[in-house]
């Protein structure tokens, strides 16, 4: 008896440990305070499924091979196969990025509210378009999010702008892009217990044991995000990530020294067992020298302290302080040069309900030459009159500056706006682009609950390409464009810098849906009128009538 | 038996057998009694109208305010600005006395407010602008400042502002430290769901116009102001704070907007009720005091005349009646003109709900304790609103704190003035198309109306020349604008007064030769005049009745009477004065200089329609008037 369960035993964790050798889980979590006293934080959960490739869409008629995971999360991996999808980006944000100041982000979907968009093969069974929808909706259920409102009205593909960040399988038919976003979805505790029931060790150890909602939602800035790609050679990872900006000085009072304890209300007591590694990296300031991190940490690649938390001694509760620094003075670095090589903006302007004008100016904080795509995908809530852009670059007009790549006109209540176009920007100068738009009239039932609020648009994409010379590079190491650089696990990041403007709000002729009665009171007495002239002239017999003056 | 009696009153109903034409007869007395008796219907009316208008302020009318919007949720929240914060706004009081008393530049102030605002670390930026217009130029610099909430997306904003001059003519000194203490403080909270804007305007109106309509991208054709290099989403509601004495022991609230905009009431409301119960400090409208609360200052306060014997005077429901007379005919004098009482009047035309709270100069017991927490409160209650203000809250008329008049209750005066002087004019209108005819003795023609043996025939109205006159009016009154408006006008005011009335008021007088139309077969120009003359008033203020309700109510009392017994059927002597009335009446204003400069600045600055619906619409409709007394009958 005993040797049996002695050999099922055996038996069960050789197979454990044949399967984890395929699935690997690492985390990480990196600080970086910001120029403004503020501290971005991001959480890194990587899974992945090694030796493995998306689903073959052409074996989208055929049954699923069953899937059998030990780490990697099973509800996802499910989605993934039944729509096979071979790369997938979700992002749920709260908050404006703030560019100018924080730099770009280490996450760079950052784009106010929901953010989805996946690329997928075609396949003769089941069309993309059909895919795309039961992903959004299954995704939506997944994450508590109202992605299902994510229909063809706010489906575009900007292939320009939304490059596939791992590898496409280079077998099965060709792969579309599908893209939507919901600026008007808010990002709360609903969706962030979902998201933790991905991870392994769910929030009880390790990293993931400092997510506490309570702090993280009344962060300046906060996003979850889930990412999906396929790596050739090296299989199928799953990177979901949190990311938020604190404001130390908000909760000391004066002060931007921070401590896990003084920003999570909580500290890493145990490590997650099944974590491959487990790391907490602190980016340490260039400029200012009487920066201290506390504890000591076990590592640093010279930009940051490592520390090992699987190794760490427990409870481990990492600590910054600035020196002599009794007070933060804000009034050196708000007066400072943006982070970032451009700085947008985007503003609606006019204030009627029918029409309005909508203007982007783009700064170029750099010395040379650079170029940028600029991605407008705009629901049909309002319409472009392209004929009347206009570019200005530093009060000279510059039609030249402007190249359209593709512009797909919105159709009412069914297709959005796709804008692309490459901007060129002198150096040192600002470009306004500005462009006439109508805000058409929506049938009544198209109004959201709370009508007069008015409609959210979704942010405009801008992606900084490299300069058209790349010796220029050479002299401008800060001028590189896209990130090369190698993340924790040798991965290189191969996302390019997108910076999203913040959302616009669009007010359109909204009827007073707070006086349906008295519109249907007189509406009906109108009808009424009208039908009882009409009626007594059709019915009506005409005789001539002797009138005598006294009856 | 009641079967029987039913057949009997149908029968009597159809008028017997002959049933058709019994109802012609019926409907034909009918209108002669309506016709016969229009004189007295019109009296009827303007009568009602007018005594309507003397209503409004009646005691017993009116109902007490209540919050429609339930998001709003006004005083619900505890507040938590102390004394740590008024003393910071005495320090930033203290710094801004130093600028007053060294006779700072525009500059300077901008540059310190800035400063103080990169000291909290809040996104600050200065905009210089330059106003031009006939009587002089305007510069000034203002300095706003964004505060992006956390997690809000930045697509909805509130506004707090000061400008540097209070509506009283001082320097609002304090308003501006508030709004500086009040940024520091609020920056502490995460729970705004919405951006806070805060501007320090330069000038009155002048910077915050500048800013609000560089904000909105709003052409300003003399207006030169320097782009904003910052930026939030939709401004919602906004706060003016003005702050111009020591302490105060009333907040007053002044919310007229330019061209008689007025705020959603609910703004006001939830701020009565913020001020009231979280605030403790008492809600004035304006800066009218009640002359009861105040007794030794009550001769003073009261515009009830001192002539009137005190067993009326001393009646409580004659005071009442004054003190409500008072805030109306205050809210009357802004509202018609199209005027603004503070800077919060600037932003109403964006659709931003805005009131400026004006803290009434006092020796006490408030100040910036009870002032931040109210604002505070308020703003609280501004951050849970989910959408635009909105409802029917737009129409109504305050006659004191807690208590307003709904647009049913005081509309109907000015349409029944107005409905009066339509009558009139159809009624002239139909009496022109008629003449007796003496040369027959009796009736032969069935077809002619006859009525006690008069023989009344059709005769043609000469309406293309009326219509003309009227044309040739209105386009005087265009050119009296622009005169009036222009560059020389504005150096030698009263030369040009002088030289327009009499270029206005002489050429109608060439009607005087105009001889009398031969026979009575062609109807009388001066009364088809009449006629077109007073429709076309009928329509201007029922239709101003919506828009601007004191500015309708303005017109019927000068043009309900005047317009409807203009008369062509005098001597001569009596033709002349009544012409020399009607000229007093639709020139006089140009003789008032101060509020003829007040008028062409809201224009030219503003952007208010009142100069030129004074000098194209009213102007020309009393000339109009003038003109049908000088016809021939």
């Amino acid at each position: 008896m005993r040797w049996r369960l002695a050999i099922i035993t055996y038996i069960a964790l050789w197979l454990t440990s044949a399967l984890a050798a395929y699935e690997e889980f690492h985390e990480l979590l990196t600080f970086r305070p910001l120029s403004d006293g503020k501290l971005a934080a991001r959480f890194t959960f990587t899974t992945s499924l090694n030796g493995t490739h998306p689903r073959d869409p052409s074996n989208l008629a055929d049954e699923d091979q069953s899937q059998h995971y030990t780490v990697f999360p099973l509800a996802l991996g499910q989605v993934l196969r039944e729509y096979a999808v071979t790369e997938l980006h979700l992002n749920l944000n709260a908050g404006k990025w703030d560019y100018d100041h924080w730099g770009y982000p280490d996450e760079p979907g950052v784009g106010t509210g929901a953010e989805l968009w996946a690329w997928m093969g075609e396949s003769a069974t089941r069309s993309v378009d059909e895919r795309w929808k039961g992903l959004r909706n299954a995704l939506s259920g997944q994450f508590c999010a109202s992605l299902g409102s994510l229909d063809d009205q706010r489906t575009t593909s900007p292939e320009l702008t939304f490059r596939p960040e791992g590898s496409l399988p280079s077998s099965g038919g060709a792969h579309r892009l599908r893209h939507g976003t919901l600026p008007s979805e808010h990002v709360c505790t609903e969706n962030l217990t979902p998201f933790l029931k991905l991870l392994p060790c769910k929030s009880l150890s390790g990293i993931a044991s400092l997510l506490n909602p309570h702090r993280l939602f009344d962060t300046d800035w906060h996003g979850l995000s889930v990412h999906v790609r396929y790596l050739e050679n090296e299989g199928i990872e799953v990177r979901l990530s949190f990311q938020s900006v604190f404001d130390p000085v908000r909760y000391t009072g004066g002060r931007r020294a921070w401590s896990l304890q003084s920003v999570f209300d909580r500290v890493i007591d145990r490590s997650c067992p099944v974590a491959r590694s487990s790391e907490i990296r602190v980016a340490i300031p260039k400029e200012e020298n009487n920066a201290q991190i506390t504890p000591d940490f076990h590592n640093s690649d010279g930009e940051h302290a490592i520390f090992d938390v699987l190794n760490a001694s427990k409870p481990l509760d990492v600590a910054m302080n600035w020196v002599n620094e009794s007070a933060f003075d804000y009034n050196t670095v708000l007066s400072g040069v943006p982070l970032t090589h451009i700085s947008v903006r985007r503003t609606l302007k006019g204030s009627s309900q029918s029409r309005g004008r909508l203007a982007v100016s783009i700064t170029n904080n750099m010395p040379i030459t650079i170029q940028t795509s600029y991605l407008e995908s705009m629901p049909w809530l309002l319409q472009f009159y392209l004929h009347t852009l206009q570019v200005h670059s530093n009060g000279v007009s510059r039609d030249d500056l402007v190249s359209i790549v593709s512009c797909i006109p919105s159709v009412p209540h069914a297709r959005p706006t796709l804008f692309q176009a490459i901007l060129t920007l002198p150096p040192k100068s600002t470009l306004d682009i500005s462009m006439d738009v109508i805000k058409p009239f929506l049938r009544y039932t198209e109004h959201p609950p709370d009508a007069q609020r008015g409609w959210d648009l979704p942010p405009a994409v801008l992606v900084p390409l490299l300069p058209a010379n790349a010796t220029v590079l050479t002299d401008h190491p800060e001028l590189s464009l896209s990130e090369h650089k190698m993340d924790g696990f040798g991965y290189p990041i191969r996302s390019p810098r997108r910076m999203y403007t913040p959302v616009l709000l669009v007010d359109l002729a909204t009827p007073d849906f707070s006086m349906p009665y008295n519109v249907i009171i007189m509406s009906c007495t109108l009808i009424a009128l009208i039908f009882g002239m009409v009626f007594n002239l059709l019915t009506r017999k005409f005789t001539l009538v002797r009138v005598s003056s006294e009856p | 038996m009641a079967l029987v009696l039913r057949a009997k009153f149908r029968r009597w109903l159809r008028g017997g057998d002959d049933g058709i034409a019994a109802k012609v007869r019926r409907k034909n007395q009918i209108n002669d009694i309506i016709w016969k008796s229009l004189p007295s219907i019109r009296l009827s009316l303007l009568v009602a109208g007018y005594a309507w208008m003397l209503a409004i302020p009646l005691p017993n009318l009116g109902r007490n305010t209540y919050i429609d919007e339930n998001a709003l949720q006004p005083g619900q929240v505890n507040t938590y600005w102390n004394w740590p914060h008024v003393f910071r706004a005495d320090r930033y009081l203290e710094s801004l006395e130093q600028l007053r008393d060294q006779n700072s530049t525009n500059a300077e102030w901008a540059g310190y407010i800035k400063h103080e605002f990169r000291d909290l670390g809040i996104h600050v930026s200065t905009q210089s602008y330059h106003f031009t217009n006939a009587s002089g130029e305007y510069n000034g610099t203002n300095v706003y400042a964004v505060l992006s909430s956390p997690r809000a997306s930045g697509a909805e904003a509130m506004l707090i502002s000061a400008s540097r001059v209070s509506l009283n003519g001082n320097l609002n000194l304090r308003g501006i430290a508030t709004v500086l203490s009040l940024a520091g403080y609020l920056k502490e909270y995460s729970l705004w769901s919405k951006d806070l804007v805060f501007v320090i305007s330069d000038g009155y109106l002048e910077g915050m116009q500048a800013f609000i309509t560089s904000y909105h991208g709003a052409d300003e054709p003399n207006l030169d102001a320097d782009p904003l290099t910052l930026s939030s989403g939709v401004i919602w509601t906004a706060l003016n704070i003005d702050y111009p004495g020591h302490s105060f022991s009333h907040l007053g609230v002044f919310f007229e907007g330019l061209n008689g905009r007025l705020p959603n009431q609910d703004l006001i409301n939830s701020f009565r009720l913020v001020s009231t119960y979280t605030g403790g400090v008492p809600v004035l409208l304006y800066d009218h005091r009640d002359p009861r609360e105040v007794p030794h200052l009550e001769s003073q306060l009261s515009i009830i005349p001192t002539w009137l014997p005190d067993v009326v005077k001393k009646q409580d429901a004659v005071r009442e009646y004054g003190f409500r007379a008072k805030n109306i005919l205050k809210h009357v004098g802004y509202q018609a003109r199209g005027q603004t009482n503070g800077v919060h009047g600037l932003l109403h035309r964006f659709r931003i709900d805005a009131i400026t709270l004006f803290a009434v100069p006092s020796s006490g017991p408030h100040g910036f304790h009870a002032l931040g927490r109210v604002v505070e409160s308020t703003l609280r209650t501004m951050n849970n609103l989910l959408e635009h203000l909105h409802a029917s809250f737009f129409f109504y008329l305050l006659v004191k704190p807690g208590t307003f008049l709904k647009i049913g209750t005081y509309l109907p005066s000015v349409i029944l003035v107005s409905v009066s002087m339509m009558f009139t004019g159809l009624g002239e209108w139909t009496d022109a198309r008629w003449y007796e005819d003496l040369s027959k003795p009796k009736a032969t023609d069935k077809s002619v109306a006859a009525s006690g043996g008069i023989i009344l025939l059709e005769r043609p109205r000469p309406v293309l020349q009326a219509l003309l006159i009227m044309l040739a009016t209105h386009l005087a009154g265009v050119a009296l604008f622009y005169i009036r408006t222009s560059g020389f006008a504005g150096l030698h005011p009263e030369t040009t007064s002088l030289t327009l009335c009499a270029l206005l008021a002489l050429p109608p007088l060439f009607a005087l030769i105009v001889r009398s139309s031969p026979s009575e077969r062609s109807a009388p120009i001066a009364s088809i005049l009449k006629a077109a003359n007073l429709c076309l008033a009928s329509t201007v203020i029922s239709v101003t009745s919506v828009l601007n309700f004191s500015l309708a109510a303005v017109l019927a009392v000068l043009l309900g009477v005047p317009l409807s017994y203009s008369s062509y059927k005098s001597a001569l002597p009596a033709k002349i004065g009544r012409y020399a009335i009607y000229v007093g009446l639709g020139l006089g204003w140009l003789f008032c200089e101060k509020e003829v400069q007040r008028a062409i600045w809201n224009w030219e600055i503003l952007g208010v329609w009142f100069a030129p619906f004074v000098c194209v619409v009213y102007t020309p409709l009393v000339l109009q008037a003038g003109i049908v007394s000088l016809l021939p009958s």
